[in-house]
């Protein structure tokens, strides 16, 4: 890294090797601001291709100055991409071509399914769309157009995009949902809104309906996952076991001691019990919950449901063999038990344990 | 929290005097610190005034502050120096088990760290004003060096006075449950104070823990010195002697007071049921029978 | 009889049978343990039965269960029996669950239990040295 001719050679463009010995420089600027080693070479790398591109205009002794400035002008375009990717994620369908060229019937269904989808939006859902998507108005044109505010435009957009996500599927699938309660949870799940998956009790409706269990898959890979969540699948008797070993390990990982980890284990084993012992199919979802720190256990299945559910839940305390579901005993062993129930559909049992009570 | 020698004055690195300097960048830093090791003492002092000022520190004496600055200020030239931060941390430990226990708070271990930082960057300045690009270069190096030493140093502050925190709990804990091995095969859990559920939690670790360490068979768990208990916490008191019993220790419950006693009945625990006698001395007594050692009292047969 | 690793395993040591369950059982794999267990203690006339459990890491209604009807069977054949290795956490759990377990004889460990079945039963421990 031998300092390079500061003169620089008698034509007007800087040596490589003038370009080169910026590189310790540049690093050190885009290293004060992005800690991540990769990103940070890319930076690095670009801002020289910059200095490279505008040395020509560059005054002799000023090489260094102008790539303290691009590096920093590059990291600072770097965060407003990084801004504006967040700000776009919801985006779907990708509306770039494909581009292998076996794909052309693929790609004639993609957009006929696209049309359809769009098809079936309203008109003014559509033109907002297609303004917002195509043509790039951003919000706040499309709000002063709409007497509107640039939120509640960007919010419309949200729903529109969740209905022509879920309509582009069911026209790419060619399938009309089976039943009422479709539409509504593949619009929530297609949202990412959570609050209303579990008003419509989505999680439920995937059980139950296999179209949405279908065409939910590419729906839910969308946006961050929590890798929070872990789902047991509950058939057999060693689902049992997989289930509460699961429980163990997301709450050791929550820091609960060794008693609590005993106990949601346990309280685990009894409630997946039952989707075994009563039902067809089922499974427990396991969620470690911050602020407050805790975990939630979900255990929902597909069954013949419980007709009084007080009962189910009162033994007497001392007493187990009540009614043999191991529902009372796990309600003990955790902070908050619910159960929703519903005959001839199945049951679904929410429990969660606090960090640091009792 | 922020320095102040962050003002305008940095930004103008494009513009001024095209002649900028021509040192090779991997010499800036060597500069610098040879910069602050010249001027260490009126630097030191420097700071030193600026902590009185903010009122920091204000548990150490004279000797101790100028003995603490002057390491600390040698170990900050030496992180930006070698870039490694292994001794400046070893030291901040070592430095932070040493004040903890005098109350010193995490905000002045963090504010004269920063205090330290600006007293240099403002040494910088001073010496580079004339030369802007040089400047924007020498702060460029010293900026992020600098929020790393401080960072460094917040960090173990904050994990030792943690460790220390978590340790005092864990001894007072352990002190306000004690499990006693007075012979082979024996424990006495004698309680004093207010039974809550942090500690009613505790009793339950301690007793079940040492059943098995010390391969107990009776447990004679005192409550004479417990004012009251709530039901939460008798509940769960009958709760750790059935766990016992369960791990073949039986529990013999001594002082238990009237009040105790109606709470017990309350929740609905059989008394009948569960072995109570009067005071302690009864209590081991009666342990030292069922261990089957030598009776000391004529009517003490063995179970049948 | 079983596949892969033993899961649990039963000895026999004089007039008592120890019978030591190896890993976490789900309810097939402890019915099966009932089962053979019962089985034994009938053809090889124990009069006592050890069942160490250290092995469990969740004791939950169903186990506790089976311990008790082993122990029930076993005192129709004229055997006694005795649970154990209960962990700690695991004997407070079970307590918590509000399992009755009124009926099971529970000591520290295999070298405890021993020495219970032979005050109780005067079985000889073991073959006779």
């Amino acid at each position: 890294m031998a300092a390079a001719g500061r003169a620089g050679p008698a034509g007007d463009r800087p040596s490589p090797a003038e370009i080169t010995a910026l590189i310790p420089l540049v690093r050190r600027v885009v290293a004060a601001r992005v800690p991540d080693r990769a990103t940070a070479d890319d930076l690095v790398q670009e801002t020289l291709a910059r200095v490279l591109a505008a040395s020509a205009r560059v005054e002799p002794g000023m090489l260094e100055p102008y790539a303290i400035v691009t590096a920093r002008n590059v990291v600072a375009s770097l965060w407003r991409d990084q801004d504006r990717q967040r700000r776009h994620q919801h985006r779907v369908v990708d509306l770039r071509p494909p581009e292998a060229p076996d794909e052309d019937v693929l790609v004639q269904e993609d957009r006929e399914a696209v049309t359809a989808a769009l098809a079936r939006l309203t008109d003014r859902e559509r033109a907002t769309l297609l303004a917002h998507e195509v043509a790039g108005q951003d919000t706040r044109s499309l709000a002063a157009e709409l007497g509107s505010t640039a939120g509640a435009v960007a919010a419309q957009l949200n729903r529109t995009r969740a209905r022509l996500r879920v309509e582009y599927l069911l026209a790419l699938e060619n399938a009309e949902p089976p039943t009422d309660r479709c539409r509504p949870v593949l619009l929530a799940l297609s949202s990412g809104d959570r609050r209303r998956q579990r008003e419509v009790d989505a999680a439920r409706h995937l059980l139950e309906c296999d179209v949405c269990a279908r065409l939910s898959e590419p729906l839910m890979g969308r946006g961050r996952t929590r890798d929070a969540d872990v789902r047991v699948p509950v058939q057999s008797d060693a689902d049992v076991v997989a289930a509460r070993s699961a429980a163990r390990e997301v709450a050791a990982g929550v820091g609960f001691p060794p008693t609590d980890l005993t106990a949601i284990a346990t309280a685990v084993s009894e409630v997946t019990r039952n989707i075994v012992k009563f039902a067809d199919s089922g499974e427990v979802v396991i969620e470690a919950v911050e602020e407050p720190r805790g975990i939630r256990i979900v255990a929902r299945d597909v069954g013949p449901g419980i007709p009084d559910v007080d009962r189910a839940l009162d033994d007497g305390y001392s007493t187990y063999d009540g009614l043999g579901l191991g529902l009372p005993g796990a309600r003990r062993l955790m902070d908050e038990f619910a159960i929703v129930s519903e005959v001839g559909r199945g049951t679904t049992v929410t429990m969660t344990k606090w960090w640091g009570e009792r | 929290m922020t320095g102040t020698q962050d003002d305008g004055s940095r930004t103008g690195a494009r513009t001024e005097e095209p002649r900028t300097t021509g040192s090779d960048d991997e010499a800036l830093l060597p500069e610098l610190v040879a910069h602050l090791r010249e001027h260490r003492t009126k630097l030191r002092q420097q700071w030193v005034s600026r902590i009185r000022e903010e009122n920091l520190l204000q548990a150490m004496t004279s000797q101790e502050m100028a003995a603490e600055t002057t390491s600390v200020y040698d170990n900050y030239v030496e992180v930006l120096e070698t870039g490694s931060v292994a001794a400046l941390q070893q030291y901040a430990r070592d430095l932070s088990e040493r004040i903890i226990p005098r109350g010193v708070e995490t905000h002045e271990v963090v504010g004269i760290v920063l205090l330290l930082r600006d007293v240099l960057a403002r040494s910088l300045f001073e010496k580079y004003q004339r030369d802007f690009g040089m400047l924007n270069r020498v702060l460029d190096a010293y900026e992020p060096a600098a929020n790393r030493i401080a960072n460094t140093v917040a960090v173990s502050f904050v994990d030792e006075r943690e460790r220390v925190i978590r340790q005092q709990q864990d001894s007072i804990r352990e002190l306000s449950t004690p499990v006693l091995p007075v012979r082979e095969r024996l424990l006495i859990l004698p309680i004093i104070g207010v039974l809550d559920s942090e500690r009613a939690r505790q009793l339950t670790v301690q007793l079940l823990g040492g059943i098995r360490t010390h391969r107990a068979k009776v447990v004679v768990i005192d409550i004479t010195g417990v004012p009251g208990m709530d039901e939460t916490v008798a509940n769960h008191l009958v709760q750790t002697v059935d766990a016992s019993r369960l791990m073949g220790a039986s529990v013999i419950i001594t002082g238990l007071s009237p009040d105790i006693a109606q709470t017990l009945v309350t929740i609905g625990v059989d008394l009948s049921k569960m072995a109570t006698i009067g005071d302690l001395q009864g209590g081991l007594e009666e342990a030292e029978r069922m261990l089957g050692y030598a009776p000391s009292r004529p009517e003490g047969a063995p179970a049948p | 009889m079983t596949s892969g690793p033993r899961l649990f395993s039963i000895l026999r040591q004089g007039a008592i049978l120890i019978a030591s369950i190896h890993t976490a059982l789900d309810d097939t794999q402890l019915e099966r343990f009932r089962a053979d267990l019962i089985d034994r203690i009938g053809h090889d006339r124990a009069k006592g039965v050890i069942i160490d459990v250290a092995a469990l890491d969740v004791i939950d209604s169903f186990a506790t269960r089976t311990l008790r009807g082993v122990a029930d069977m076993a005192r129709l054949r004229g055997a006694r029996t005795v649970i154990v290795g209960i962990q700690p956490d695991v004997a407070f759990v079970i307590v918590q669950l509000g399992m009755d377990t009124g009926s099971l004889v529970t000591a520290l460990d295999l070298e405890e239990g021993l020495a219970h079945l032979a005050a109780v039963t005067g079985a000889p421990i073991g073959p006779g040295r």
